[in-house]
């Protein structure tokens, strides 16, 4: 049984037959930046209507949506973009300790570069502060990066407390990695006040391959170095011919996760509480992340008296779910959004991590329920707790 | 990660998994869950033989399994200081990653700790 929506979600079969309709010789195959004859312009007019899908779905103007291969593209197109084009201005940057390591990754690589990224934390619940934000930007800081759903423990950031912050600096952008957001929570690029948005599709039911980059062209422009470099595309921020099968799944998938949205909420809240409630029943368990102010899709558990890898053993073959471990290699190593939570190494590796989605129905949920329960008393059984 | 057929039955039938109560018991554990691996033997001896045997693990799949099969080949065999199979042999048996072969070590001090009292 599939509960690794988090991780990924399946294409849906509507976004598959729109997506297919581009790629043969029937369909627009067209180079959308072949504009001179027929076959490039009905590519081009797809790819448009597919940008402005994505923007009114996140509460955008079509010419702020920059296409990416994903949001692990998009996360370094802001922090390296931003860091290049405003070198001069400053070189100081505020992330936190439980983001993607799309952004962690980039910004150890920027202070190898000479930059000084101070790392934030997160409060018990795996919520920040914006009066924690406010207090470590300096003059020199040019970028904010704030996750807006967390992909480990669902907590959604108040960013739009955090972008008032920024705006008030005048010279800190905001970057917000919104990847595990789409379908899940309301996103609105504009009423937030965020800077820069990096989205992706095959959360949200679209492809994999294919993400965005939203770059505020309000008032407050913002300004990017490109990293790749070779046709002009995307207004010279991500040259490369534009895949029109690939955007045009986003495009409707993004369309139809947002139609969707809160009727999903609804039954999906229910049934991620029906989880925690027979998991909680077990004894021994803890909820990560502020329940509050999660995302319904999500539910972080850890157990106490048993071991990550063999729990995640236990439930393999008939439950696919995520651990709180990072398997690097054949060790596994306790997650780090847990531990920056505060959680010790022990019950940061032995959690599980539970992604409900359009499938998912009450008997999944039941049957999830035994699978864990009868894994847990068993492992407790071993190892005499 | 993936485990062999071998590792895979052992760790989920766990047989000999449990403890044993009584007079004469000997009894001795090694590492901590703490630090992510700890195992515990239990020994019941007569007459310089193993009757019975038991063990419990805070572990992962191939230190779960290693206990549960060491247990099993232990009842009935003279009580020894030593493993009823080197470590080496151990890994070997149940291909257990070169990584984690530490985690055997601590299956062998529970085992010296029990049969050393």
């Amino acid at each position: 049984m599939y509960l690794d929506h988090a991780a990924t979600t399946p294409v849906d079969p509507r976004v598959a037959a729109a997506m297919a309709k581009c790629l043969t010789a029937e369909g627009e195959f067209g180079n959308p930046g072949s504009t001179s004859h027929d076959y490039g312009a009905a590519a081009a007019t797809l790819v448009e209507k597919a940008r402005a899908q994505v923007a009114a779905s996140m509460g955008a103007q079509a010419d702020e949506v920059v296409w990416t291969s994903g949001a692990t593209e998009a996360n370094n197109l802001a922090l390296f973009g931003i860091a290049e084009h405003y070198r001069e201005s400053g070189r100081h940057i505020v992330t936190s300790r439980t983001e993607h390591k799309a952004v962690l990754d980039p910004c150890r690589e920027l202070q190898r570069r000479g930059w000084q990224v101070t790392y934030l934390a997160p409060d018990g619940d795996g919520l920040i502060d914006p009066a924690h934000v406010a207090a470590v930007l300096r003059p020199d800081t040019v970028l904010v990066s704030i996750m807006h759903v967390n992909n480990e423990i669902g907590v959604i950031q108040d960013v739009a407390a955090i972008a008032a912050i920024c705006a008030r600096h005048g010279g800190a952008r905001l970057h917000v990695d919104a990847a595990q957001s789409v379908g899940k929570c309301a996103v609105d690029f504009a009423g937030l006040g965020v800077d820069l948005l990096s989205l992706s599709a095959h959360k949200a039911y679209g492809p994999k391959g294919v993400g965005a980059l939203l770059v505020s062209r309000r008032e407050r422009r913002v300004h990017l170095r490109a990293l790749q470099f070779g046709g002009g595309q995307e207004r010279g921020l991500r040259a490369g011919t534009v895949p029109t099968h690939q955007v045009v799944g986003m495009g409707l998938a993004f369309e139809l996760a947002e139609e969707d949205r809160e009727a999903e909420a609804a039954r999906l809240t229910s049934l991620r509480e029906h989880l925690w409630q027979g998991l909680e029943a077990l004894g021994g368990t803890f909820r990560n992340g502020a329940a509050a102010r999660s995302v319904p899709q999500l539910l972080n558990v850890s157990f106490d008296g048993v071991e990550g890898e063999s729990l995640l053993a236990a439930v393999r073959g008939r439950l696919a779910v995520s651990t709180g471990s990072a398997c690097t290699s054949a060790l596994q190593e306790p997650s780090y959004v847990l531990r920056a939570l505060g959680r010790g190494e022990v019950l940061s590796e032995s959690s599980l991590r539970f992604g409900l989605g359009r499938a998912t129905r009450e008997q999944d949920i039941d049957t999830a329920l035994a699978v864990v329960k009868e894994a847990v008393s068993r492992l407790r059984r071993i190892s005499g707790a | 990660m993936s485990y062999s057929a071998l590792t895979l039955r052992y760790f989920e039938t766990a047989p000999g998994a449990g403890v044993l109560d009584g007079a004469g018991i000997l009894r001795g554990a090694a590492g901590s869950p703490a630090w992510g691996t700890w195992v515990q033997f239990n020994l019941q001896v007569s007459c310089g033989a193993i009757q019975a045997a038991r063990f419990l693990a805070f572990a992962c799949p191939h230190t779960i399994a290693v206990a549960a099969w060491v247990v099993e080949q232990a009842v009935g065999r003279d009580l020894q200081i030593t493993l009823p199979e080197p470590v080496e042999a151990l890994s070997k048996r149940f291909a257990v990653p070169i990584e984690k072969r530490g985690r055997l070590l601590i299956v062998e001090d529970a085992w010296r700790a029990a049969a050393g009292r």
